[in-house]
């Protein structure tokens, strides 16, 4: 999962940056200015967007209205050391999903990470299951016909985006967009060789079985489980 | 009633009801002499014509001398009235039957001889059996057998008449009764309806104070009517009221944005170090990775008391503002420029900057504390050193003007940095803002430093102006205001120099 974080407290950036890739394993990206933010989200790759509310040069609330007035459904966390209940209700009314109030707790803000991305997706529950296929979100573990696989940080966030959408196709274009930030060189062939470390893996895992990723030569690849069936 | 002696209205009724009370004693003192003369005027003509009525009933007596008697048959007088006739040789002609004895009469009483003396119509008071009888003397002539010849005998009458006073006091006391209480009246009239009018009167005042009350931290709303602004009385009030609002309202907004701001950058600084600190219990970590990470926590720690510093120095020099203006404060800012200037070295050496300063060598007093002199300094060279690339000069001039009305120092600091977006050049001096925000935070400003300038040198009523072209440098101009004793002697040594 790859998130935006517009934050111009610098410190606090490389904390929160340091902290959801260190713990959920997500790419993160960081805007130290509202314009910088703007014209980051409007790549549209990004699974969540952490948003500071006093931001120089365009503030976290306009930059909210921005993207919701272009369509952009990207899940927005807001950041703020306001109070008040007006402020957080113009908020959510502007379009947020949810907020933290500074000073917050790390813990708190992944798990709210994880929820709105997850919500963003259409999942409801931590635990993603496909067929014989079992993610647990907050464990980062992957289990199939019960028996657990071991997989790298790489492979473990292309299985859980792939898993979100079974049978929608992803190109290889779009998991390096939504895995990686702007700090990883994007070179294709990258996904390519952990695409089929994971397809061997879970293969091993239940020995026999239809191949659980298929490649769909020059559109990419997706969760076959129907085939499976 | 509460506090009913300090009311306005109240003193205004007791003034004009005491001023109406004295008016009407001196109408009822006035009214009791003027009715007295007139009514003792009517009462002595009276008096005068029932005496000659008296005087009418002298008649030759019966005898053979040319004598003359009173005939009191032919005297038509009030009962009650007395009266007695004398000759002109002190003969008693007659006498009222009620005429007092010698006794009641008193000791008071003239003779004959007396009374023939004494002109006509002198009146006297007379006291008989406890009534007070006003008594005129009438003078007369009779002629007896005036046909005769040589004229007949003349007899000088002499007519002492009397009446009781005590229905002329009676008409005047009735007459100042009738003024008093009509003035009595009045006042009781008056007093109520002085007082509904007042009620009344006061009504704007009322309605100003109402209005007023309302006012609240929350809600400045002060709209007074329309008649408290063109009602003389009023109009002065209502616009001290509403500038006073005004410049409490802006204190007020001040005050509550700082505070926001400041929970802000408070709670700001309080998330960094808290997410420092979590982050680092995220996971397991290696003994070098905790000290690594405790170093930036006690960095982060350090921030957050440079901001906690830099606000109280902030609140300290405002309200410096407040409570020590006009105290006796001058320090001397030439002292303090070359100093802050040698202990900044080190810090500009450490980022290739050098400092040249042109001041010349003299004690120049600015009415600034000394330990704000030179905050003021130091903060300007710091900002001016931050925004300074590696290799360029930072310029600082101060140039004394004993001349210039008022006697003024000027103090420049100029920069070769990267300069200030004009957008954002009016904000400078605005608290907690930061001109270039990709870099400002990385460096620690709290965008306090020129705040704290700006307040520094508004206390010391002088100016700050800043020049800034984007890619040149800055210059920022400080004007401070001398104090007497230096701008003299400032002037006394220029004029010395230049002999």
């Amino acid at each position: 999962m790859r998130v935006l974080l517009v934050e111009d407290e610098v410190r606090l950036a490389e904390n929160l940056a340091a902290a959801m890739r260190d713990g959920p394993g997500f790419a993160v990206d960081c805007a130290a200015d509202g314009l910088t933010g703007d014209e980051m989200a409007g790549y549209r790759c990004y699974d969540l967007i952490v948003l500071d509310l006093m931001l120089p040069l365009l503030d976290g609330l306009a930059l909210l209205r921005r993207l919701r007035t272009r369509r952009d459904t990207t899940p927005v966390l807001i950041l703020t050391a306001k109070d008040g209940k007006a402020v957080i209700v113009e908020l959510l009314n502007a379009g947020a999903d949810d907020y933290l109030a500074k000073p917050f707790d790390l813990g708190e803000l992944i798990a709210r990470a994880k929820a709105l991305i997850r919500r963003g997706k259409g999942a409801a529950h931590p635990t993603l299951t496909a067929l014989d296929l079992e993610v647990n979100t907050l464990e980062q573990s992957v289990h199939r016909n019960g028996v657990a696989v071991d997989l790298s940080p790489t492979e473990y966030r292309i299985l859980e985006y792939l898993i979100h959408h079974p049978r929608r196709i992803f190109s290889k274009r779009e998991l390096l967009e939504h895995l990686y930030d702007y700090n990883w060189e994007h070179h294709s062939n990258v996904i390519e060789a952990h695409v089929s470390n994971l397809r061997r893996k879970l293969e091993a895992a239940a020995p026999g079985a239809e191949p659980v990723i298929e490649t769909m030569r020059g559109r990419g690849y997706r969760l076959s489980l129907e085939t499976a069936v | 009633m509460k506090g009913v002696g300090k009311s306005i209205a109240f003193r205004l009724i007791v003034a004009v009801l005491a001023v109406e009370l004295a008016s009407s004693l001196l109408v009822a003192v006035l009214s009791l002499g003027y009715e007295r003369h007139i009514h003792f005027s009517s009462f002595d003509a009276v008096l005068r014509g029932h005496a000659d009525s008296v005087l009418g009933a002298v008649q030759d007596a019966d005898d053979v001398s040319d004598n003359v008697m009173l005939d009191k048959a032919d005297v038509h007088v009030p009962d009650e009235d007395i009266y007695e006739v004398y000759d002109e040789r002190e003969r008693l002609l007659g006498r009222s039957a009620n005429w007092p004895t010698a006794e009641a009469r008193g000791l008071a009483a003239a003779t004959p001889a007396q009374l023939a003396a004494e002109a006509s119509d002198a009146t006297s008071r007379l006291k008989i059996d406890g009534q007070h009888y006003r008594l005129i003397l009438r003078h007369g002539t009779r002629i007896v057998d005036p046909g005769e010849p040589g004229g007949g005998t003349k007899h000088q009458i002499t007519v002492l008449y009397g009446a009781p006073t005590e229905r002329v006091w009676h008409a005047i006391d009735s007459a100042v009764a009738f003024y008093a209480a009509g003035s009595i009246l009045l006042l009781a009239i008056t007093g109520p309806l002085i007082a509904w009018l007042l009620h009344r009167g006061l009504l704007p005042l009322r309605q100003l104070a109402a209005l007023a009350a309302r006012i609240s931290a929350n809600d400045w709303q002060f709209d007074p009517p329309e008649t408290a602004r063109t009602t003389a009385e009023l109009a002065p009030l209502t616009q001290a009221l509403e500038s006073a609002l005004a410049r409490l309202e802006s204190a007020f907004v001040q005050q509550r944005t700082f505070v926001s701001d400041a929970a802000h950058e408070l709670k700001t600084s309080v998330a960094v170090i808290k997410s420092s600190l979590q982050l680092l219990s995220l996971r397991p970590r290696t003994a070098a990775e905790w000290q690594a990470g405790l170093a930036r926590c006690v960095a982060d720690a350090e921030r957050l008391e440079e901001l906690v510093g830099k606000m109280l120095t902030l609140a300290r020099v405002e309200n410096g503002a407040a409570n020590a203006a006009g105290s006796a404060m001058a320090g001397d800012i030439g002292t303090c420029l070359s100093r802050t200037a040698s202990e900044l070295d080190s810090v500009a050496a450490l980022r290739g900057v050098r400092i040249v300063v042109d001041a010349p060598s003299m004690t120049i007093h600015v009415p600034i504390a000394a330990e704000d002199c030179s905050l003021l300094v130091s903060n300007l060279l710091l900002n001016a050193l931050e925004h300074s690339p590696s290799g360029s000069t930072v310029w600082v001039g101060l140039e004394a003007k004993p001349d210039a009305s008022p006697a003024s120092v000027e103090f420049i600091v100029k920069d070769r940095g990267e300069g200030i977006d004009p957008a954002a050049l009016p904000h400078i001096f605005d608290r907690f803002y930061r001109g270039d925000p990709s870099r400002t935070r990385s460096t620690g400003g709290a965008g306090l430093g020129l705040a704290i300038v700006k307040a520094i040198v508004d206390h010391a009523s002088g100016s700050i102006h800043l020049a800034s072209e984007p890619g040149k440098g800055t210059t920022a101009t400080i004007r401070l205001p001398l104090c007497a004793q230096s701008a003299v002697e400032i002037a006394a040594d220029s004029v010395a120099s230049s002999v």
